[in-house]
């Protein structure tokens, strides 16, 4: 049994397992970043998701409503992977430097690592602390001086939660390149992998 | 240098030059022009063709237009512009002019009198 997605590719709805979305999510994520420097890109991305959509239409039959992860592995197969795109631009900037990467830092809200709202761990990420000394911070503010409740929650609403793979580097501090992304994608794999043993376990 | 590497670099004016071509004999969306290129193993993964399709586009070469399809999503139908049959009537030349020269020195190396 596996709970399903629904989504909207190119204007039509589907129907996917929920591996199937996280992996077809972090492939279009990696296209995405691949373009970025692209002004066409908004157009390319659009172009290979009506694509998509339409290997999903023939995939579906009576018998079968549901996108599996095997469907998704076998579009990226047909599609491929975006370092094998090899078109031309991007080829010829990828020889000048290895760094087709951009680094921000931004602060965001850390929803891996949090206890309340994912504040602290968001800034503890941002200024490379423990966030363990800021939580403890925290707890002084809001007994000693009855603010600290309220700029938690200030920070709560300004801050926003990293949700994409993109982001979550961003708050890290470490370039956003496909590479990057990759391995991020994989230790987060690997984490619900565990997860869902631990809880196989259990049960 | 590496053979790969080679090959791509030979692929890439080839593959431009491919896609204007199909696209002149008649109009075509993605897909279609997909299973020309890979039916003559020009193409290996279709990620490929989009940015070039899109360049091409922009840069006048092709117009578009959109249709609806039974199956999917509304298909976008590729059409070849004044412009691009200039251009490709430019390229037909150079690749006439091309395949001569490679001819005449891959003939000279063979049998050289």
């Amino acid at each position: 049994m596996k709970k399903t997605v629904t989504i909207n590719l190119a204007g039509q709805v589907y129907n996917m397992d929920e591996d199937a979305y996280g992996k077809l999510k972090n492939y279009l994520l990696a296209i995405e970043s691949h373009f970025r420097k692209e002004t066409e890109r908004k157009e390319i991305i659009s172009d290979i998701e009506a694509r998509i959509a339409e290997l999903f239409a023939e995939r579906i039959t009576p018998s079968k409503s549901v996108i599996t992860i095997t469907d998704v592995n076998d579009i990226i197969q047909i599609l491929g992977r975006p370092e094998d795109f090899g078109d031309v631009e991007a080829g010829q900037q990828e020889n000048t430097s290895q760094g087709n990467s951009y680094t921000y830092r931004r602060m965001y809200r850390d929803p891996d690592n949090r206890l309340i709202g994912g504040v602290c761990s968001g800034i503890g990420a941002y200024f490379h602390m423990d966030p363990l000394i800021l939580r403890i911070l925290f707890l002084i503010a809001f007994f000693g001086f009855g603010v600290g409740i309220i700029v938690y929650i200030i920070l709560w609403i300004v801050l926003p939660e990293a949700n994409t793979t993109a982001q979550k580097l961003e708050m890290r501090g470490e370039p956003v390149t496909i590479d990057n992304i990759g391995k991020t994608i994989r230790d987060e794999f690997n984490n619900v992998k565990n997860n869902m043993n631990f809880s196989r376990k259990k049960t | 240098m590496n053979v790969e590497n080679a090959k791509a670099q030979m692929r890439k004016g080839i593959l431009e030059y491919c896609i204007i071509s199909i696209l002149a004999r008649d109009d075509a969306y993605a897909t279609d022009i997909i299973n020309q290129l890979k039916k003559a193993d020009l193409i290996v993964v279709e990620g490929t063709l989009y940015p070039i399709l899109t360049r091409q586009k922009n840069a006048g070469l092709l117009s578009y237009r959109w249709e609806e399809s039974t199956q999917g999503p509304p298909r976008k139908y590729y059409t070849i512009t004044e412009e691009g049959k200039k251009f490709l009537e430019e390229l037909d030349k150079s690749w006439l002019e091309l395949v001569s020269a490679v001819n005449s020195i891959k003939n000279k190396t063979l049998n050289p009198n």
